[in-house]
């Protein structure tokens, strides 16, 4: 057994921190606030290869593994969840999807430019009436000639309005059930497909979310991604992958949380002496970091699991459980600890709990990842 | 097309360095860095490289678990590293490092320009840099904010207690770098993985001529606090007044 990260994989960290420092902490509060997808940022991302960071070289990416993706999330995420999420669906779903099911054309024409952040990709599943029911989605794809024609309208698409690159999922063949969808890769522009305003949300506010309609829009069959019929196996996987980031990102958001509760608890002055004295506070503190060594390690664990080749979905499920779930409970304590300080814009804490908690809905709520692990080990 | 050398320190990152009640040093917990202008030297050989051509060879002397300090250095241009280690090369003292690092690059890297930083994040004696060049008979330009290779010549900006001073020197010259003279760049995640697939010459004690005992003891190292006397000033003319005499009676102003 062997808890240490390789020496490379420090390193990026570091470098990772020290990007963060320079080029998002300062830009974090306002991106918050005013809602806007911060287009310089993601280019020196892209120029860092923090895009691409599992992708193999000859697609653009940087060549190194998942876990060295998911390290790199979690530290992003604990200067601007948003930041943070961006990257990890953009590559832990987007680029993973062509990686693993695209053909060789597929990934020279979508992939390269993802991986290389040029492009940005987006995963579009859920639907008014179909969130945690994948099945109860209504979109559908009926193909004609070389064509397929898709009908249907999706939303909370993360990246929708930003997108380049969309992964669009939608009945070919209702009656066959599991094996009746397929996923398609359409690319910005294509007509038929229209792209909503962003929403205006509670927290993660940069990271563009938006409504998506697609009327009689016309894909070529090249872009069927993999088998027909195989969409709901790699929604799945996509969300294998998409879990492990978000975990990531709510271990970033924990660490935050904790980074800013050792600071004021130290600062404030209270009865004479520092709040950490306090055991209330110490204790808060105790928890808090506890917490956050279980998430790390679930959250590693579940990328290491990815890296080994070994099914990883029940791992996947349980690091973002908890992590999203430990993230929530010690925002809100992290706040308690700042006080009205805590309460007042601008104040980090008051951004990590509205980032908090979306965490425990997004790509399955607490509720569906409960359903993925009780039917893992109930079988 | 100069060959340059930069050498670095590998040093405890002073952030996690804990300070006790009595001053004494926690250092159970430390990461380490590569010191901070030690990253502007390797910074300065990259940027002329990118510009002029040449190469750069990283060296440090460290002991032998230093090998991400090597990597990282790796990651930030140089092509080639001398990593020059030993156990007992935890706490050198300046000269000792400087006659280490003369007599491996004397003997086995060719050189036109070396790169130092003006003094390291850990101790800041200052004393590496010039002892090296000393040792090795070349002219030493100290405290540069600015640098220039021509032809067979660089230019340096120096700044000194007198104001800023435009020099010369021929190569081969060493130069120790002030942190003004660059940003250092946040390497890539390529670039740290490619750091590994670089060659890394080890350099055992054995190798190395006999090095003298040090010139300089630590006895003891303490941390120190900055105590805040907590004293307001305002905008009023008496409180100015009052905030000169202030400073004048702590001898800040004379």
């Amino acid at each position: 057994m062997d808890f240490k990260l390789t020496e490379e994989q420090e390193l990026i960290r570091k470098n990772m921190r020290e990007f963060t420092e320079k080029h998002v902490d300062p830009i974090a509060v306002e991106i918050d606030e005013t809602s806007r997808h911060p287009e310089e940022l993601f280019k020196k991302l892209a120029e860092g290869g923090w895009m691409g960071i599992p992708v193999p070289v000859e697609y653009g990416g940087s060549g190194s593994d998942y876990l060295t993706h998911i390290v790199a999330v979690d530290e992003l995420a604990r200067s601007c969840a948003s930041t943070g999420f961006t990257v990890s669906i953009h590559v832990g779903i987007a680029c993973m999807l062509v990686l693993l099911f695209g053909t060789e054309d597929q990934k020279k024409k979508f992939l390269v430019p993802m991986a290389r952040g040029e492009k940005l990709g987006a995963f579009v599943l859920t639907e008014p009436g179909a969130g945690t029911d994948v099945m109860a989605a209504t979109s559908t794809a009926v193909k004609d000639g070389n064509d397929y024609v898709l009908n249907g309208t999706k939303t909370f698409t993360s990246n929708g309005p930003t997108g380049d690159v969309y992964f669009v999922f939608a009945w070919t063949d209702k009656a066959a059930g599991r094996k009746g969808m397929s996923t398609f890769i359409i690319p910005r522009g294509t007509p038929g497909m229209e792209v909503g305003t962003h929403f205006k949300k509670m927290g993660l506010r940069s990271s563009q979310t938006s409504e998506m309609v697609f009327r009689n829009c016309r894909i070529p069959k090249e872009n069927l991604l993999g088998k027909e019929g195989a969409g709901l196996l790699m929604a799945m996987t996509g969300f294998d992958h998409g879990r492990t980031g978000i975990a990531a990102q709510s271990t970033g958001i924990l660490q935050a949380a904790l980074d800013e509760s050792i600071r004021y608890s130290k600062e404030r002055v209270q009865f004479g002496q520092p709040i950490s004295r306090q055991q209330a506070i110490a204790w808060m503190i105790a928890d808090m970091a506890t917490d956050l060594q279980a998430a790390r390690f679930l959250t590693y664990h579940a990328a290491w699991m990815k890296d080994q080749g070994k099914p990883f979905s029940k791992e996947a499920s349980m690091a973002k459980l908890f992590t999203s779930e430990a993230a929530m409970r010690h925002t809100i304590k992290a706040v308690q600890i700042h006080g009205g300080y805590g309460y007042v814009k601008g104040a980090k804490v008051e951004r990590l709990l509205r980032d908090a908690k979306i965490t425990e809905i997004y790509e399955g709520t607490s509720e569906a990842q409960r359903m993925v692990i009780s039917g893992n080990v109930l079988r | 097309m100069p060959q340059m050398i930069a050498c670095f320190k590998w040093v405890v990152d002073e952030a996690y360095i804990r300070v006790g009640a009595s001053g004494d040093l926690d250092m159970n917990a430390v990461d380490y860095k590569i010191s901070d202008y030690d990253k502007n030297a390797l910074e300065e050989a990259a940027r002329i490289r990118e510009q002029a051509g040449g190469s750069v060879t990283a060296v440090t002397v460290g002991v032998p678990e230093a090998t991400k300090g090597v990597k990282d250095a790796l990651s930030r241009g140089a092509e080639k590293a001398f990593f020059i280690q030993d156990p007992s090369f935890r706490d050198l003292d300046p000269s000792q490092t400087a006659r280490i690092l003369a007599a491996v690059i004397q003997s086995r890297i060719p050189y036109d320009l070396i790169l130092c930083g003006e003094g390291s994040s850990d101790l800041y004696a200052r004393q590496v840099g010039p002892q090296l060049a000393e040792l090795l008979g070349i002219p030493c330009l100290s405290f540069v904010q600015k640098l220039t290779v021509e032809g067979d010549r660089v230019v340096a900006e120096r700044r000194t207690d007198e104001g800023q001073e435009v020099c010369t020197a021929p190569m081969p010259v060493l130069v120790t770098v002030l942190p003004d003279i660059n940003t250092p760049r946040i390497p890539s995640v390529r670039d740290t993985l490619m750091a590994s697939k670089k060659e890394v010459v080890p350099v055992r004690k054995e190798d190395l001529p006999d090095i003298s005992s040090p010139f300089l003891e630590t006895v003891s190292m303490k941390g120190t606090s900055l105590k805040r006397s907590g004293t307001r000033f305002t905008e009023d003319p008496g409180d100015v007044k009052a905030f000169v005499d202030t400073l004048l009676q702590k001898g800040v102003l004379k």
